[in-house]
């Protein structure tokens, strides 16, 4: 072998390697991004995608857009750069430059010199880029990157690449999709469920949804993640679903309840639990009904005590008394909310989880507006 | 010009790291064989190691072990190649003195991006 020979090896090689290295690259990179989209919601997949594309492919301009189903038209979810936030691409045909990637299941790049349609359509964004979003079933919608900032403009291999990114984006996109659809319909049922029961009494109406409202704010306050949130939500609509073994003379009564017709409401956690009892995946709410009803201070109808007792279910407790109190009964009047969340402190450390009752008072007195009460000053 | 050694038995990656490092103007040395390394690292004094984990005769660890143990070379900061998935190894790895982690498949763009974040000061 001489010496041009090996210098040829030598220059092949190098290329070689260059080129398993952008391989090497992408597949880090497809690797490293499934993992980080693993159970995001959509909102969160595009931030993050927005954020990879616009490093990867050195592009100022970057935009999701997604399809509204019904309108049959694009909207602009996320972007950065050169690109107006409130970008609406109607409805349109195989030509349109936005429609033909997704119609078409293709990547396609364009650069400034393209025909006079697409340039207008493309005006202020140099060369582009743009992929469609797909999952298996769902059009989701397309990402666009354009303005380059070293190089004018986009090469066969980015084509490749941004293809392979937004097909994987669109699977994780697609299974948000379906399971916030799925968790949506969940909670659909949950709620025309108790609306079912509710209707057998005047007295407790819109009583579960007042509840399910305090807990949310009480779980945001105490800094719970969006899928707890969401799991104390079910907790609360549910939570008084074993109530439809309660006799309705009983709920409906009015006047004050005996203490035998006390002790079958008394049941109601109890049989909610039993009731829900096949949900196997939702042991943690099974068990926030059968609670929901315990003392902080032990001396409930399990005997659970102070932290045993379940998070959710110890501000259930609080919620549902302040509901309860506030509301009218055939056998009393209401409370102001002032009186009932006197009576929420007068119970902190007994009756309530004291941390519970201090978040949940505060919350209720700036959102009634009730000032705190002054200390006696002393004699 | 930094200079930053690369030891590790796979060709591929050894050319992949040179190639990388190198297209940003960095003086590379490579090495396949990891024993006698701490040797050429005493001639050269490299201003980084990069270091496989997993290699016959002698491990990426026991090399840095053995640097981090000399006064004289204890202050080459040591990037560490790992498999993975072998994440407890990070803990070991601290304790030995590595200073940085790179879990394989590493992106080759991020990998400069932080040797050059480390060396790049020089």
């Amino acid at each position: 072998m001489n010496r041009s020979e090996r210098n040829r090896l030598r220059e092949d090689l190098q290329r070689t390697v260059r080129e398993l290295s952008d391989t090497y690259e992408e597949l880090t990179l497809l690797y490293q991004l499934s993992e980080d989209l693993a159970g995001l919601g959509v909102d969160e997949i595009c931030e993050k995608l927005l954020k990879e594309v616009q490093i990867l492919f050195d592009a100022e301009t970057v935009a999701i857009l997604l399809l509204n189903e019904k309108e049959r038209h694009l909207y602009t979810k996320a972007s950065t750069g050169n690109w107006n936030p409130d970008r609406i691409i109607p409805r349109g045909n195989r030509k349109s430059i936005f429609w033909r990637p997704l119609l078409k299941k293709k990547a396609i790049t364009l650069c400034v010199t393209s025909s006079e349609k697409e340039h207008n359509e493309l005006a202020g964004l140099g060369s582009v880029l743009i992929a469609p979003l797909t999952g298996k079933k769902k059009e989701i919608g397309l990402i666009l990157a354009a303005n380059r900032r070293k190089r004018d403009e986009f090469f066969a291999g980015d084509v490749k690449l941004l293809r392979s990114l937004a097909f994987q984006a669109g699977l994780f996109m697609e299974n948000a999709i379906l399971s916030r659809e799925v968790q949506s319909f969940l909670i659909g049922i949950i709620r025309s469920f108790v609306r079912a029961l509710e209707a057998s009494s005047e007295w407790t109406a819109g009583h579960t949804e007042r509840v399910t409202g305090y807990a949310v704010a009480v779980g945001r306050l105490l800094g719970f993640s969006p899928a707890q949130i969401e799991r104390l939500r079910i907790c609360s609509l549910l939570h008084d679903i074993g109530k439809i073994a309660t006799p309705d003379e009983i709920l409906n009564k009015g006047e004050r309840l005996s203490e035998e017709e006390w002790e079958k409401i008394r049941q109601h956690p109890v049989i909610g639990a039993e009731i829900l009892s096949e949900l196997r995946g939702f042991i943690d709410v099974v068990d926030c009904i059968r609670y929901h009803h315990e003392r902080y201070d032990g001396k409930g109808l399990h005997g659970l005590k102070g932290d045993d007792i379940p998070l959710k279910a110890r501000i259930l407790a609080v919620c549902d008394a302040f509901d309860a109190m506030t509301s009218d009964r055939p056998y009393r009047r209401r409370l102001s909310a002032e009186e009932a969340i006197e009576e929420i402190e007068k119970e902190s450390g007994r009756q309530f989880d004291p941390e519970i009752a201090e978040v949940f008072s505060g919350w209720i007195r700036s959102a009634y507006g009730i000032e705190p009460p002054q200390p006696e000053p002393d004699a | 010009m930094p200079k930053v050694m690369v030891i590790d038995d796979e060709p591929f990656i050894l050319m992949m790291i040179e190639d990388k490092l190198k297209s940003a103007g960095l003086e590379v040395l490579t090495r396949r064989e990891s024993r006698g390394a701490v040797e050429q690292i005493r001639q050269e004094r490299p201003d980084l190691i990069i270091l496989d984990w997993m290699m016959p005769e002698v491990s990426g660890l026991d090399i840095c072990k053995e640097l981090k143990s000399d006064p004289d070379l204890a202050g080459i900061p040591v990037f560490m190649l790992t498999a993975k998935g072998q994440e407890d190894d990070e803990k070991i790895g601290i304790r030995c003195g590595v200073d940085r982690y790179i879990t394989k498949p590493f992106s080759p763009r991020s990998l400069l991006e932080i040797v050059l974040e480390q060396v790049g000061e020089k």
